[in-house]
């Protein structure tokens, strides 16, 4: 599965050594997937296909030229056009972090190959999923996406890092939509990573969850309006510390804005004591795996919480050097035809002190969160929507709850974390992240069971 | 090679449509007040659908020279694939082309330079505000053949900029603003800067508002935000599913008499417009929704078909994706009302701008919950400052059903032509009160 790109880098690679300019970067990609999506009996697509691409970008007196193509041939002269456009547009001030020529090959462990797979068996499997997603009688449609992809990735540049990744990744998303009557209830899960056809079998339990779970909102009550304590559970608790968090800790919303700066100052304050926080793209087995970033920078772990503190924030070669802090590997894209930007990872909330059941002993009254539909932020202030939910009295899960969408303003909200559970699952799915209009980028996301007091719920008065 | 595939196909197939886009755009990013990346983009590719013995399969590649492969696996595809019986169109002709001449004289130095300026116009006003500016020229073609004898193409061309600021206040809250606009050609967008520092002055002082039912203005952006969830509903596919709430709802008035919708291909200057859509239908204009009354679905040849509807020309697809229900430009009637006066006949109640988290509700149901990126208070007919840590919960339908009021202005937003909507009781509840 190379399509020729490893002839053409071989080509550019002594041709790149020799561009002058600040720094310059070419990204090649070739791949090829199978997508099938049963909705309902009908087949909505069952397709394969294949793409080549490629990028040049080069930093030139501090101002940055991007050119992307697929006609990936003509690399040579996509570069000398980048060159050309980086010759003639006004200097600028972008400076980047330098490292050391990193040469490496990567291939994805998979214990059973994609391609090893007939076109035949992932049909049957999607099928199998989607029969399970409509047996229940208020089933009004289902939705069942298989997705695979394949291809080979080669990351060049100026400082001679030569980076060759076979990457295979697969997964799916199931969802039914039960009705009764003007009630209409859709529940989704979805399930992905990196390695082969052994990531999607055997998840006939999530089908099965799914048709309950949707089922059993049909008789749900929308949940009381107003200011709540919460517990929320390890994939709510995740999304929260993606969407809350996570992208405020990004440098780039950062790093060239002082009163931003002023707000998310190292030391500061952002939780209680026991609130530990990190992303790890080297955890492999998750969505937000990256053997090395879209700069070619390795990634690591970095704690961006520590005991309640702000210790650290996500960085691309161009922030770490504005900020001068190390670079952590997050300069990620979403393909080979768009630039890198500061991008999460798998992002999570360590594990906490408290069983999670002492949550629930010692919350008095209030509403049990659980999973998630979606979530956005403007890094001040955040709404997400649980997937659904039951109300607790006295320490007790009582009638199940919808429509639990929660708001409130990131400071206060990390502030209000009462409890953390020591019960840290991690979560992904075929969805991903949204930024700069590159979406979805593939990244897992988690934590404890979380109890916050304050959360502003919204619902009909 | 195309016509050697062509001929191929067609002994083997019952029907087959071959598309091929190409295009090539230069985004220019203006970062943290300064130029940060010049780009050059190209992209093509080609999608193969064919139907043999009924039954509909599809391929894709962006290399010309592995069209014949990707034909190959359409066809090997078909068995797998959804039974569709309908027909493909024998012909339309491109009767205009979403094209501005003008694009050409598109400069990068020129537009890097009036970038600066209008950067430098908000900061004389907010010194310490961040501001992003995007800038994007693209322009391409689409070229649809099929077994039918259909072989038709069009240039389009596109022209968008964009604006965002954030702005920290001396208490430490953020204000985020962004305005956007888009042409078939290039435009001066220095009204949008304008826009921009009007809105961040007016939110610079905060106040509360109790928390209970209270008129809400929408600004012709929150209204385009609000329609995306009723247009939804519109969607053929959704309506054959049974998951549109409108699915038996055709010819039923279940809005506000006032509340008039248009899907309209052939709006001149619109970059969302065409002259046929991507599966050789030619596109016209149609009502949605006239005089409160659902009229029409929005459908590919799929969908028009099981629902015995007629097609309209709203099939759209990539190289990459079969063809899909979607929308061109949409125009929502103005009303009667000056904005002015709207605002004026408010005591107590907010004005609405920007959500976050719209739309992640239960929409099939019409039901909205949104934290309110920037939204500001009306006090005795005046903007009196922001309003924030607050949120709308509703059922947007039955609102919608209920009293509103439209003004005699509209805007662009996006593909929509919007005016100001006073919806006169929201469920609106503060966080601090």
């Amino acid at each position: 599965m190379d399509f020729g790109i490893d002839s053409v880098a071989d080509k550019i690679l002594s041709r790149i050594a020799n561009v002058s300019g600040d720094y310059a970067e070419v990204r090649l990609s070739a791949g090829a997937g199978t997508t099938i999506t049963l909705s309902g009996s009908e087949i909505d697509l069952f397709t394969s296909g294949d793409s080549v691409a490629g990028s040049v970008r080069i930093l030139s007196r501090g101002t940055w030229t991007f050119v992307s193509f697929n006609n990936i041939e003509d690399t040579e002269s996509f570069l000398k056009k980048g060159l050309s456009i980086a010759s003639k547009i006004p200097a600028g001030t972008s400076t980047i972090r330098k490292t050391k020529a990193v040469a490496a090959q990567y291939a994805t462990r998979c214990a059973v190959p994609l391609d090893k797979v007939g076109l035949d068996e992932k049909f049957e499997l999607t099928k199998k999923y989607n029969g399970i997603l409509g047996s229940h009688r208020n089933i009004q449609t289902t939705r069942s996406t298989y997705r695979d992809s394949q291809s080979r990735y080669i990351f060049l540049n100026t400082e001679g890092s030569d980076l060759r990744y076979d990457r295979s990744y697969c997964g799916i998303s199931l969802a039914s939509v039960a009705r009764d009557g003007a009630v209409i209830q859709p529940f989704h899960e979805s399930v992905s990573g990196y390695g082969g056809f052994e990531i999607v079998r055997g998840r006939e339990a999530v089908a099965e969850k799914v048709v309950k779970t949707s089922a059993d909102l049909l008789k749900a009550e929308p949940a009381p309006a107003g200011t709540h304590r919460v517990i929320v559970d390890p994939k709510l608790a995740g999304v929260f510390i993606h969407e809350a968090f996570g992208h405020l800790s990004e440098a780039d919303f950062v790093y060239e804005n002082p009163q931003m700066r002023d707000l998310m100052v190292l030391g500061k304050k952002f939780g209680p004591e026991d609130l530990n926080v990190y992303d790890d793209g080297t955890m492999n087995a998750l969505a937000g795996f990256i053997p090395f970033d879209d700069e070619g920078i390795i990634p690591a772990r970095t704690a961006l919480i520590k005991s309640g503190v702000l210790s650290g924030r996500l960085h691309s070669r161009e922030t770490s050097e504005k900020m001068n802090e190390e670079p952590t590997g997050n300069g990620r894209a979403l393909n080979v035809m768009r630039q890198p930007l500061v991008r999460m990872t798998n992002t999570f909330i360590d594990r906490g002190p408290h069983d999670p059941e002492a949550l629930f002993d010692s919350i008095g009254d209030g509403i049990y969160a659980v999973d998630v539909i979606g979530g956005q932020t403007n890094l001040e202030m955040f709404t997400f929507t649980s997937g659904y939910g039951y109300e607790i009295k006295n320490g007790k899960k009582g009638r199940m709850l919808k429509d639990i969408v929660l708001s409130g303003n990131v400071f206060h909200t990390m502030d209000s974390i009462g409890m953390i559970a020591s019960d840290v699952q991690m979560f992904g799915g075929l969805g991903g992240c949204g930024k700069g209009g590159q979406s979805p980028l593939p990244v897992s996301f988690g934590g404890p069971h979380l109890l916050i007091n304050n959360v502003l719920i919204g619902g009909k008065q | 090679m195309i016509e050697k595939i062509c001929r191929d196909l067609a002994k083997q197939c019952r029907w087959f449509d071959i598309i091929h886009t190409s295009g090539s755009s230069i985004p220019i990013q203006f970062k943290n007040n300064r130029l940060h990346s010049v780009q050059e983009k190209e992209n093509s590719g080609f999608g193969v659908r064919v139907n043999i013995k009924n039954r509909t399969g599809f391929s894709y590649t962006n290399s010309s020279g592995r069209l014949p492969q990707a034909a190959g696996r359409a066809v090997s595809m078909a068995p797998y694939g959804d039974e569709e019986i309908f027909d493909l169109p024998e012909q339309c002709s491109a009767d205009f082309e979403p094209y501005g001449n003008t694009i050409d004289e598109f400069n990068i130095d020129r537009e890097i330079s009036n970038a600066e300026s209008v950067i430098d116009l908000i900061l004389s006003r907010f010194p310490q505000a961040v501001v992003d500016v995007g800038i994007t020229k693209s322009s391409g073609s689409m070229r649809l053949i099929n077994s039918q004898g259909l072989d038709a193409s069009y240039r389009h061309s596109l022209y968008s900029a964009g604006i965002s600021l954030t702005h920290v206040t001396e208490k430490g809250s953020k204000i985020d603003v962004w305005e956007g606009t888009s042409s078939t050609h290039c435009v001066d967008y220095v009204s949008l800067a304008e826009r921009i520092i009007e809105r961040t002055t007016l939110a610079l002082a905060e106040r509360g508002c109790a928390s209970g039912k209270i008129p809400v203005l929408f600004t012709p952006k929150a209204v385009a935000r609000l329609m995306g969830i009723v247009a939804s509903g519109f969607n053929a596919k959704a309506v054959w599913k049974g998951i549109s709430p409108f699915a038996d709802k055709r010819d039923t008035k279940i809005f506000n008499e006032k509340m008039n919708i248009h899907d309209d291909p052939s709006v001149p200057g619109s970059p969302y417009s065409y002259p046929f859509d991507d599966e050789g239908v030619i596109a016209v204009r149609k009502p949605l929704i006239e005089n409160g009354v659902i009229c029409n679905f929005i459908t590919d040849l799929k969908h028009a078909h099981k629902l015995n509807i007629k097609p309209l020309g709203n099939g759209s697809r990539g190289y990459a994706s079969l063809p899909f229900p979607s929308f061109s430009n949409i125009e929502i009637d103005a009303g009667t009302e000056p904005v002015k006066a709207m605002l004026e006949s408010i005591n107590q109640g907010i004005l609405i701008d920007q959500f976050i988290g719209l739309g992640q509700s239960n929409t099939l149901t019409g039901d909205i919950s949104a934290n309110l990126d920037l939204a500001f208070l009306i006090e005795k007919g005046e903007i009196t400052g922001r309003v924030k840590d607050c949120m709308i919960s509703d059922n947007l339908f039955s609102l919608l059903n209920g009293d509103i009021v439209l003004s005699e202005e509209r805007e662009q937003v996006g593909s929509a032509l919007v005016p100001y909507m006073l919806l006169t009781g929201v469920s609106y509840t503060g966080i601090f009160q």
